[in-house]
């Protein structure tokens, strides 16, 4: 492989990489937020103020 | 008889509270097992989608591998795009039910939401993918020509429309950010068109871009495995988006009503 190529290959990987971290990071997160929300109203309608 | 007709009514209550019981248990089972499903199916999608792009497609004549970036920058404009379209519809839906149907401007406006949110995470991924390829096409990161300029524009409207709904309290909040969302919206036709009415950096449009225009039929097969992937991939996390955020609200409306009672 020569250094044009090698160099194409490491972008290509980088762009899939930070692809997938970025949608997988927002998908870990919502999945937090659906955990902390449910929790909340679960303590809200077992303790009403 | 009175006692006898007092224990058929409980009987009967208690029966038809367990019968409602037993049907809401099912349905949330089967929604359960539906998604399950779905988000199984959106897997399958999304690795044969990856396995086209990497394997199937061929190298491109003259840019080479860099070329397969296309197979997750363009899908992820497309849903970007399609969903800050839902976002102007929700918007236009707020606005339009928030006088007269409460409850439905409430889901208009967590449909607003939910697509301006995800719409912003699929926008950035076109804007760091985009730059990636164009080092190495180019030579450069980034240029200010029609297509990227209007891009970032719309990133950065959005993304205020979401610093907006961050910070801002109120109940003009909403109509507020319903009003930025639409106006977001129309730069999402200048970004399409901008490299058919300006003289661009960006390459012109592969498809419906006039003669010359076109791809190889495998690639294109690939693209199109790969637009249906993310697509599935963006419905998934819009509608679970949607939903946190109807919890959301829904937890706020008990807390205001909570806080009412005190007084």
């Amino acid at each position: 492989m020569d250094q044009r190529a090698i160099l194409d290959h490491q972008f290509t990987v980088a762009a899939y990489a930070v692809t997938w971290a970025i949608q997988l990071g927002y998908l870990a997160w919502l999945g937090l937020r659906w955990r902390a929300q449910k929790r909340a109203n679960a303590r809200s309608i077992r303790t009403p103020r | 008889m009175v006692e006898d007709t007092s224990t058929l009514n409980a009987f009967l209550h208690e029966h038809r509270v367990s019968g409602r019981q037993r049907r809401e248990r099912i349905e949330t089972h089967m929604k359960r097992l539906l998604i399950g499903i779905y988000a199984v199916a959106t897997l399958v999608l999304m690795a044969w989608g990856f396995y086209q792009a990497i394997y199937v497609a061929p190298l491109d004549a003259m840019q080479g591998e860099i070329f397969r970036i296309i197979f997750y920058h363009v899908p992820s404009a497309a849903v970007a795009f399609l969903f800050f379209a839902i976002s102007l519809a929700g918007s236009i839906g707020y606005l339009s039910f928030r006088r007269n149907q409460p409850d439905w401007a409430q889901a208009s406006d967590a449909w607003a939401l939910a697509g301006a949110e995800v719409g912003v995470v699929f926008c950035t991924v076109v804007l760091i993918t985009g730059p990636l390829w164009g080092r190495r096409a180019w030579g450069i990161w980034w240029t200010w020509d029609a297509r990227l300029t209007t891009t970032l524009v719309l990133w950065l409207i959005y993304v205020s429309y979401l610093l907006l709904r961050r910070f801002a309290a109120g109940p003009q909040m909403q109509t507020l950010a319903a009003v930025l969302g639409i106006f977001g919206a129309l730069d999402v036709p200048i970004v399409y068109m901008s490299n058919r009415w300006w003289r661009t950096q960006h390459p012109a449009p592969v498809f419906g871009g006039g003669e010359g225009s076109g791809m190889d039929p495998v690639m294109k097969h690939a693209l199109g495995w790969n637009l249906l992937a993310w697509f599935a991939w963006g419905m998934l996390i819009l509608v679970l988006r949607y939903r946190v955020e109807r919890q959301q609200q829904r937890f706020a409306a008990r807390e205001a009503q909570a806080a009412l009672a005190e007084l």
